[in-house]
């Protein structure tokens, strides 16, 4: 039962897009090189190609002679409800969506995005983990995963307002840039919020914050749920659009700014009206035009800083350049790179969802520490990122490591050096 | 038995019936993944589509262990790059530039092009053994690979090593008769060429679609490939 509506969703998912690169694969299993969560745990299960298995006998069996030939010879059997229980724990609490994956596949296919339609088929049947079903209702019903309310960012902004002494602009209409935060920053770093009003303020952007369109946040990406993902992104869009905004601006959240980017002008089925950017592209911009001037080697001060490449932000998003660019300035020879480092960097551990998922707790710590290693080894006491989920991951990992390694973001340290 | 018979079999109507079986089968593999549709991409691209499949082409091409980024995968399975590599060398210069088989295409095609001396193509011939030697015991030995392998990929692996087994034999005028030799080439040809569209195998024409996905999917996002 369970296992039919699964199937269901795979043959809607498989267009020859998807079809193509299935029948690509050479089951070389290189891509296992690539995954931090077959590297931590080492069993073979969570080698990448075999969380699109699930993904690959649906397709065969559904649409080729092959498949239906090994089912009726019995080399292969039909997928079954235990499948879908067993693929959760693979594709679920041991993958991050991070993408490393495909950089590594000699046959270019795109691995993450399959793991993405199998996620999807198991959500459907109901055998998602329950932390993310339940972080997903939570945010249909209330906006954010973690229940933060309307009332907690009008509250979080009059507090932002006050603190530094202007009134912050809320719902402002006709304003050039929306800016989008998250759940994360009202729960963990505030100040995020102070940082990057300044760096708008300091750019003499005409932006503005909305209480409509708080989180960028999308539990519907993260579980693999496309209704649940197009409510959620439908309100940024109309709220946008109702603003008249000319860009929406994501703040320190990765898949939010891929969802919006290139996930939603799909679901639309149109380009959007307006442009989405993450704020590591505008910040690394900004200097690079000389729209804000950074009082250079403002933190070259005896601490060593490195930069932690966010998967959705950096690898997928493309934004490499631009934060290090910031960081150079800021920081001077005290900014040492981790080996490897931009699109072949390893993830933190903590994407794709697996911090709301506590069964996958061991795992995740065992991830980071592939990540521990690497930090050690650049001789970095700070590790400097742009993506708020990650840089819970590492505050959690260096507790559970019990390391007095530090975590900030990129933004608060920009906001600082400003010259006015 | 009549083996020249036989070879005149297996080399003449046998052969283009297989060679029929062959493009007919890869043509229905391309129109059933065809048929499936393609959405069209309503995102804005940040870099250029068309400059990421060059770099995706280009990338998959450049498989040497000192590029940088091959390095880490090939530390960690160093015998697949090796010995899949050399398979495919070999495998791709004995059937394009052995002066054999480009007589076989210039049969087929009408024109022929210029190849390499017996000697040279022979030793790659050799390292395509070799490598798929160590490939089919990486196969039963590798924890990953032996739960990504059943009996379809076994059976890739002999469909291929059967043919050039035998090319070998047949060359070097080993075990059997060379009419004798020579046949069972030819079977072993004719039967892969049946085999290739309805297994794995395909791969070759299905590398063409996903590093062309990959270019363009990822050339959109102003990432290299
Ligand atoms: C564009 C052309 C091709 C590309 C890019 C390609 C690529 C690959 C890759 C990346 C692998 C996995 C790693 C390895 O074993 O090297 C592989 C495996 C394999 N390929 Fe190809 N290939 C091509 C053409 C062919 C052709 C024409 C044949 C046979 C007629 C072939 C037969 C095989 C076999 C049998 C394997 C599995 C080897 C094993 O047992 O691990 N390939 N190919
Ligand atoms: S996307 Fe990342 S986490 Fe998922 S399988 Fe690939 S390398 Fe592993
Ligand atoms: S690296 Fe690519 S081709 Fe090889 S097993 Fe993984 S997905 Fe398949």
């Amino acid at each position: 039962m369970q296992a039919e509506t699964a199937i269901n969703l795979f043959v809607k998912k498989t267009g020859g897009w998807v079809a193509s690169q299935l029948e690509a694969c050479t089951r070389c299993g290189l891509c296992a090189t690539a995954c931090h969560y077959y590297e931590a745990t080492g069993k073979p299960e969570f080698a990448p190609v075999w969380k699109v298995e699930l993904l690959r006998r649906a397709y065969e069996q559904r649409f080729t002679l092959v498949g239906k030939a090994k089912v009726a010879m019995g080399i292969e059997k039909p997928i079954s409800d235990d499948d879908i229980k067993e693929w959760s724990v693979y594709d679920f609490h041991g993958c991050s969506m991070c993408n490393k994956c495909s950089f590594v596949c000699p046959m270019g296919i795109d691995i993450a995005s399959l793991i993405g339609a199998v996620r999807a088929g198991i959500t459907a049947a109901g055998e998602a983990p329950a932390g993310l079903v339940k972080k997903t209702e939570v945010q249909l019903a209330t906006g954010s995963p973690n229940g933060a309310t309307r009332e907690d960012y009008a509250a979080w902004f009059a507090r932002t307002s006050k603190e530094m002494g202007k009134e912050l602009p809320v719902d402002k209409k006709g304003a050039h840039t929306l800016l989008l935060l998250t759940n994360l920053e009202i729960a963990g770093f505030p100040n995020n919020l102070v940082a990057i009003a300044k760096i708008l303020d300091a750019a003499k952007i005409d932006w503005t914050l909305s209480l409509e369109a708080r989180d960028a946040f999308n539990m519907g990406t993260i579980i693999g749920n496309g209704k649940a993902m197009k409510q959620l992104a439908d309100k940024v869009y109309n709220t946008a659009v109702d603003l008249g905004v000319k860009r929406v601006l994501v703040s320190c959240c990765g898949h939010g700014y891929t969802t919006l980017r290139d996930k939603l002008p799909n679901v639309m089925g149109k380009p959007l009206p307006f442009e989405v950017q993450h704020i590591a592209e505008l910040m690394g911009v900004l200097v690079r035009d000389g729209k804000i001037k950074l009082q250079e080697g403002y933190f070259a001060n005896g601490h060593t800083y490195t930069f932690h490449d966010s998967c959705k932000i950096q690898r997928a998003g493309g934004i490499m350049d631009e934060p290090r660019l910031v960081l150079r300035q800021l920081a001077g020879d005290s900014f040492h790179e981790m080996l490897p480092n931009r699109k072949e960097a390893i993830c933190c551990g903590g994407g794709g969802g697996l911090r709301a998922i506590p069964e996958a707790y061991d795992i995740r710590m065992a991830a980071f520490g592939l990540k521990v290693d690497q930090i050690k080894k650049a001789g970095a006491d700070t590790v400097v990122t742009t993506c708020s989920n990650c840089r819970l991951q590492f505050k959690e990992g260096f507790e559970h490591y019990k390391l007095d390694t530090q975590v900030t973001g990129l933004a608060e340290l920009m906001s600082q050096a400003i010259v006015e | 038995m009549d083996w020249n018979a036989f070879l005149a079999f297996t080399r003449g109507p046998l052969f283009y019936a297989s060679l029929l079986i062959f493009i007919a089968g890869m043509v229905y593999r391309l129109v059933q993944v065809a048929m499936l549709g393609w959405d069209k991409d309503q995102s804005v691209a940040r870099g250029s589509k068309a400059g990421g499949v060059v770099k995706s082409f280009l990338k998959g091409i450049l498989i040497l262990p000192f590029i940088p980024w091959i390095k880490g995968a090939f530390q960690k399975r160093p015998i697949m790059y090796i010995a899949g590599g050399l398979f495919h060398l070999g495998l791709f210069t004995v059937i394009f530039l052995g002066t054999p088989h480009m007589l076989v295409w210039k049969s087929l095609l009408g024109f022929g092009w210029p190849t390499l001396a017996l000697p040279f193509v022979d030793w790659l011939a050799v390292a395509a053994i070799i490598g798929m030697l160590v490939l089919i015991v990486y196969r039963r030995t590798d924890a990953v690979l032996r739960l990504l392998s059943g009996p379809a990929e076994y059976l890739n692996w002999l469909f291929v090593f059967l043919p050039m087994i035998s090319g070998y034999i047949m060359t070097h005028h080993l075990f059997f008769r060379y009419e004798v030799a020579y046949s069972l080439h030819m079977l072993s040809v004719d039967w892969m060429l049946i085999w290739i569209p309805f297994s794995r195998i395909s791969h070759f024409m299905f590398y063409f679609f996903s590093r062309t996905i990959r270019g363009v999917e990822w050339g959109k996002r102003a990432v290299t490939p």
